[in-house]
């Protein structure tokens, strides 16, 4: 039998990196499909294997790491480095929106009347649903480090009671914000505040989705016993993106929900 | 899913009843068994049946719908014939 001279993790075979790309292909000529022919039958087969893509790549890296012992140090900084190098990359997509709300709020064109918001549109008030909401994700913030510092510290029902709270916490968030949306006194189509306010938000909107979802299956392998005390990557990395979706909501809240008013 | 989240329930509150005991032990060492034996597969089918049916599902559908979007790609691509 032999035994590798490395600490490296030289994966099995995988369909899922081809499978992930094809995926990906089927989503994308679905938009268009959507946009242009009316027609969602391919943005439906994209999302769908996307989603089971996502699903099975994911838990072949569970079992990689849980149940087979790949994941050395070595590995594990690997990682490390690979979800930092992730989230700045999110950090610049948003970057970009932000440039764009300034670009146009900074100098209003006289088509918007010369003014910030522009003429016509109601803001929302940034001291009512929107501070709440800013108070949900920083709570969630708290309570996400309280489950780290209960998993360190092996105290499993604490770990469990905080990671659960902070799911919860961050469905509240979206179902709020699903509210807000919906009952907005401006659409997207309503010029450039329409476009500025929902791509910029709603963009955030859907990494709060995900960070809830990657917390949730946290949650999960939580209870199944999945992390020691010392090797527990995969949380951390969740709240990593964790907390970097509250920055971006704290810098949302500050330009466009606040100063933008 | 919806067993975890019962068992979330009472894992928070300690109150289990025998029945569903063996839910919340933990179970990663047969896990570990499992996916440690020496039979060749890759991970992705370790598992089982359900992985083989699984995987032939996600990459039936995504075959599937590749072939669709080059041959929409295709027509999108030809010009239209004029009445």
């Amino acid at each position: 039998m032999t035994h590798q001279a490395h600490s490296y993790h030289m994966v099995d075979p995988s369909p899922w990196p081809i499978l992930g790309a094809a995926a990906a292909l089927l989503t994308t000529s679905g938009l268009t499909m959507w946009f242009h022919y009316n027609s969602p039958n391919l943005l439906i087969i994209g999302l769908t294997s996307t989603i089971l893509v996502m699903f099975q790549w994911w838990r072949d890296i569970v079992r990689e790491s849980t149940f087979q012992g790949h994941h050395t140090p070595t590995v594990q900084k690997g990682l490390r480095y690979g979800m930092a190098l992730f989230i700045t990359s999110e950090a610049f997509f948003f970057l970009g929106f932000f440039w764009a709300f300034f670009h146009s709020s900074l100098a209003p064109t006289p088509e918007l009347g010369g003014q910030w918001p522009p003429v016509g549109i109601t803001p929302l008030n940034p001291m009512e649903v929107p501070l709440l909401n800013t108070a949900i994700l920083l709570a969630s913030g708290v309570t996400v480090t309280w489950a780290h510092h209960s998993i360190t510290e092996a105290n499993r029902k604490q770990a469990i009671q905080a990671l659960t709270l902070t799911v919860l916490l961050g469905f509240y968030f979206t179902a709020l914000q699903a509210m807000e949306y919906y009952e907005a006194p401006f659409t997207i189509a309503d010029g450039v505040y329409g476009s500025t306010f929902f791509v910029a938000t709603g963009f955030h909107g859907l990494h709060v989705i995900i960070g809830s979802t990657f917390l949730l299956v946290c949650l999960l392998r939580l209870i199944k016993y999945h992390f020691t005390s010392n090797h527990h990557f995969g949380f951390e990395a969740a709240a990593w993106y964790w907390h970097f979706v509250d920055v971006v909501w704290l810098f949302l809240y500050i330009s466009i929900y606040w100063w933008g008013s | 899913m919806w067993r975890n989240v019962l068992a979330l329930r009472q894992v928070s509150q300690r109150t289990i009843s025998t029945a569903s005991r063996r839910q919340l032990e933990n179970r990663v060492s047969e896990s570990q068994k499992l996916f440690q034996e020496d039979n060749g597969l890759p991970v992705h089918l370790k598992g089982g049946a359900k992985d083989s049916l699984l995987y032939r599902t996600t990459a039936g559908l995504t075959m599937l719908g590749t072939m669709y979007a080059v041959y929409y790609l295709l027509v999108s691509s030809m010009p239209k014939k004029p009445n």
